[in-house]
């Protein structure tokens, strides 16, 4: 049986933090698909209009236009299910209470490694 | 052969590297996810740093010398920085963002200063010795012609 198309939503404003995200998310076999969304206003966006529903949103904390807290509460206010991850560097219990508040299903740290990605896409069901 | 010798000469450099706390286990995280299908992949991760780097401290030297510094826009280039830093395994430079942080809480121009000289050194310093490595690199890679 083939397995399933995993598609993912990576939504992170810095390059050098997307480039290294997608390698690893491709090494722990979750990287079939992935978009990306510099902004949490453009992630929005992405999951509003995707023709299929995203398997998991990767998403970071400090963004301009829109940040990761309140791109989690408008996803989640559309109705949409897909694992929310918050990523950030500042792991705070704070921090991450304000996103599991927001509607994220978890926290990891960046910077994301194969390992990390490993543990996710395996909770989630997705490896 | 000439590529045995860039090869040691350029684990020397990575070796020393480590040695000095330039570098940290994300480096190795990202050379391990490198492979024939992303040949460049470290070369990559390492030159957006490097121009990501110039680019911020430029840009936070300009926002320390305004008479009234705005310390939130100045944590955020230094968080972009220290973000940056975290991805490539620039273990110094990423302390040394988590101390400038500090004195952006405490709105410490002097603090700040004093933190950005220090960045800026670290930042270069490493900077040098990642153009060093991506030469060997070349050279290694010339010693073997494409077929």
């Amino acid at each position: 049986m083939a397995r399933k198309m995993i598609r993912v939503l990576l939504v992170e404003d810095e390059e050098i933090n997307r480039v290294v995200a997608r390698a690893a998310l491709k090494a722990a076999g979750g990287g079939d698909v992935v978009d990306e969304a510099e902004n949490g206003e453009v992630a929005v966006q992405r999951v509003r209009d995707a023709a299929a529903p995203y398997d998991l949103v990767l998403m970071d904390k400090q963004m301009p236009v829109m940040d990761g807290h309140e791109a989690t509460r408008r996803i989640r206010g559309m109705g949409v299910t897909t694992p929310i991850v918050a990523v950030s560097s500042d792991g705070l219990p704070a921090d991450v209470d304000a996103f599991i508040t927001a509607g994220a299903d978890d926290f990891t740290s960046k910077p994301l490694s194969k390992e990390k990605l490993g543990v996710i896409l395996a909770k989630f069901r997705l490896a | 052969m000439a590529a045995a010798a860039l090869t040691s000469q350029l684990n020397a450099l990575v070796n020393n590297m480590f040695a000095m706390g330039l570098l940290d286990d994300q480096f190795q995280q990202l050379q391990m996810l490198q492979d024939s299908t992303a040949p460049d992949f470290v070369s990559e991760v390492v030159t957006l740093f490097c121009d990501d780097g110039e680019r911020i401290i430029c840009e936070l030297a300009r926002q320390l010398e305004k008479p009234n510094v705005d310390f939130d826009r100045v944590d955020s280039y230094v968080h972009q920085l220290k973000g940056s830093s975290a991805s490539v395994g620039a273990q110094k430079v990423k302390n040394t963002c988590i101390q400038f942080r500090e004195f952006c809480q405490q709105r410490s121009r002097d603090g700040c200063l004093k933190t950005l000289d220090l960045v800026r050194t670290e930042f270069y310093d490493l900077r040098n010795k990642f153009q060093a490595m991506l030469q060997l690199e070349q050279q290694i890679q010339a010693c073997y012609p494409k077929h």
